[in-house]
């Protein structure tokens, strides 16, 4: 069997629903925030797929816009989760429940 | 790529059409500048400078170049100006300029330093006027995930706050989930348009006008609509519209005011001004996208309504009541798909919601309680007795949010009812309608706690010695910038002149 744009399309939709449903139900902070790049990189596999096999350029360059951004998140993101954990000790989501009327 | 079509879209750079985003990116990196060239002690006039800078600005647009210098596309049809795209541009700047404002007053409140919240605050606002102007996906989600990840600094802002941070995560997740959904639904959108094998496909599907002429040639496309569910999804997040709601009261309740109030006028109206490009492009697909549209704006309406009820919280309040104006904003752009002026009400409104929510956030900001995540409605009792000048600016503040008749706040209810009138959305104006008398009661709770003494218990043992008067804080530059919020909404309501034409087209 030869490896065609559908093949590569399935794998990165099941990475997407992957990641989404992580964010969804882990509990721990960080497992949410992998599962977050997860999405991001499945997004980033499928602009590839059909870059290579559509023979456009754009997709490859919107990788490119993809990956900075996602590197300008973690940066951000992380910075926060080690702010909260000094505060509070925790990255469990039950446990982060302050704003909650 | 041959050098030839290169030069050719480097002419096209037309650098002169985008200086008020250039400007207020310049004016951010001279604010770090003066920060280390300033000695300490004046470190107190950068948001000063700040402010000056961008009202400079503000002024220059509105007398030389209300209806924008440029229009057509630019940057290799990256971005397209017209008078919507500059419309935006001044909603923001305006924002820019009020939270720049609210900034310098809550943060001296709280001694944390605000030359930072300026710099970001003003990158934030140059990449949601370039949001509002794009017209390409790559330079739509750069612009977008600029603003986005600027937001996640502007809310965790307060980092000694825990209540700051547990929003600043929250916001975070959210902000990144919407974005992916959003990322995944442009690459959908990308690789059903450049598929060589459909009628309508072209090189460069991304860009708005290419992909609307693949969409026009195959409405059917599966890919293409999945897409088009999973960008309309992503942006419902940004907007706050229901069911991609849950962020937004625990967000509004623990980020600092200033962000609060650019969350809820600034991001809103980025996701409007997206909203109003998508709606065009994705035209061809209305059988899919317009009963999506009119179940979430129903249902927006009716939830943040209804959730508003039972909140005490101010912030939390002014956020569910930030949701069902989404739903009415919504509305306008449903009516838009049908009548040509609805889009300039929708701006109109937007305009209208932005000056009130401002003098309701500056009342906010020069209460005396010091964690503002936990002002609730009874922190405002008595406030028109105590300091009838910040009672009045939220009486008008309110007032306009609930649309009230004389002020801007009804006018631009009224615009977007007449436009969903006769673009026969009877179904959504009844649900409007609605909303609007279950908005009234507890907006008037609000003015009811400000205005009208009410017993409250009090513990003689527990009191607090003197919790300070509202308003202490109040000094020249803020009673200015209340009064052009509230003077604003008041001639809004009673004279839209110049806007009125604009607006009828």
């Amino acid at each position: 069997m030869t490896i065609g744009l559908d093949q590569y399309i399935a794998v990165s939709s099941m990475l997407f629903a992957i990641g989404f449903f992580g964010v969804l139900l882990r509990k721990n902070t960080l497992v949410i925030y992998m599962s977050l790049e997860l999405m991001l990189n499945a997004a980033n596999l499928a602009l590839i797929a059909f870059s290579r096999y559509h023979e456009t350029v754009g997709g490859n360059l919107f990788v490119f816009f993809v990956i900075s951004v996602a590197a300008a998140e973690v940066a951000v993101g992380l910075a926060i989760i080690v702010a909260l954990f000094r505060k509070k000790q925790t990255v469990q989501v039950e446990e982060l429940n302050a704003l909650n009327n | 790529m041959s050098t030839e079509l290169l030069q050719q879209i480097a002419e096209t750079n037309r650098w002169g059409a985008i200086y008020p985003e250039l400007a207020l990116g310049i004016l951010a990196l001279a604010l770090l500048a003066l920060e280390a060239v300033l000695p300490k002690f004046a470190h107190g006039l950068i948001p000063r400078i700040s402010i000056l800078g961008q009202s400079i600005l503000l002024g220059y647009i509105l007398l030389f170049d209300r209806s924008g210098c440029c229009s057509g596309e630019a940057f290799g049809g990256m971005l397209s100006f017209d008078g919507t795209g500059q419309a935006f541009r001044i909603l923001f700047l305006a924002t820019s300029i009020f939270v720049s404002y609210l900034a310098m007053v809550s943060l001296e409140k709280r001694e944390f330093p605000r030359i930072e919240y300026c710099h970001i605050l003003l990158v934030v606002s140059g990449a949601l006027m370039l949001l509002a102007q794009s017209n390409h996906f790559v330079m739509f989600f750069v612009a977008l995930e600029t603003a986005t990840v600027g937001f996640y600094v502007l809310v965790s802002y307060y980092r000694t706050s825990y209540l700051s941070l547990e929003a600043g995560l929250k916001y975070l997740v959210m902000g990144a989930l919407s974005s992916a959904i959003l990322l995944f639904g442009i690459v959908l959108l990308y690789g059903a348009g450049s598929n060589p094998a459909l009628e309508g496909s072209s090189a460069d599907p991304l860009n708005f006008s290419n992909l609307y002429i693949f969409l026009v040639a195959n409405p059917t496309d599966m890919m293409a609509i999945i897409g088009m569910l999973l960008v309309i999804s992503g942006i419902a997040f940004k907007i706050g519209a229901f069911p991609f709601q849950i962020w937004v009261p625990d967000v509004y309740q623990g980020a600092p005011i200033p962000t609060t109030a650019l969350l809820a006028v600034g991001s809103k109206a980025a996701g409007f001004a997206m909203l109003i490009n998508m709606v065009e492009v994705f035209e061809p697909l209305k059988a899919w996208m317009y009963p999506l549209l009119s179940g979430i704006v129903a249902l927006t309406i009716l939830f943040g309504n209804l959730a508003a009820l039972t909140q005490r919280n101010l912030k939390r309040v002014i956020g569910m009541s930030g949701v069902s104006h989404a739903g009415f904003l919504g509305m306008g752009v449903l009516a838009s798909t049908q009548v040509e002026w609805a889009t300039n009400a929708v701006v109109f409104y937007l305009f209208a919601y932005m000056l009130a929510s401002m003098a309701v956030f500056a009342v906010m900001a020069h209460l005396p309680k010091n964690d503002d995540a936990e002002l609730t409605i009874d922190d405002l009792s008595e406030l028109s007795k105590k300091n009838g000048f910040l009672g009045f600016a939220l009486a008008v503040g309110v007032g306009s949010l609930a649309g009230i008749p004389p002020l801007a706040g009804f006018i631009g209810k009224l615009l977007i009812f007449v436009a969903a009138f006769q673009a026969e959305l009877y179904g959504l104006l009844a649900v409007g309608i609605i909303g609007v008398v279950i908005s009234i009661y507890y907006y008037f709770g609000i003015i009811k706690s400000a205005f009208f003494e009410a017993w409250t218990f009090k513990d003689e043992e527990l009191e607090e010695e003197n919790p300070g008067v509202p308003g202490e804080t109040l000094q020249l530059f803020g009673k200015l910038a209340i009064v052009v919020a509230v003077t604003g909404t008041i001639i809004l309501g009673f004279w839209q002149g110049p806007i009125g034409t604009w607006i009828a087209g």
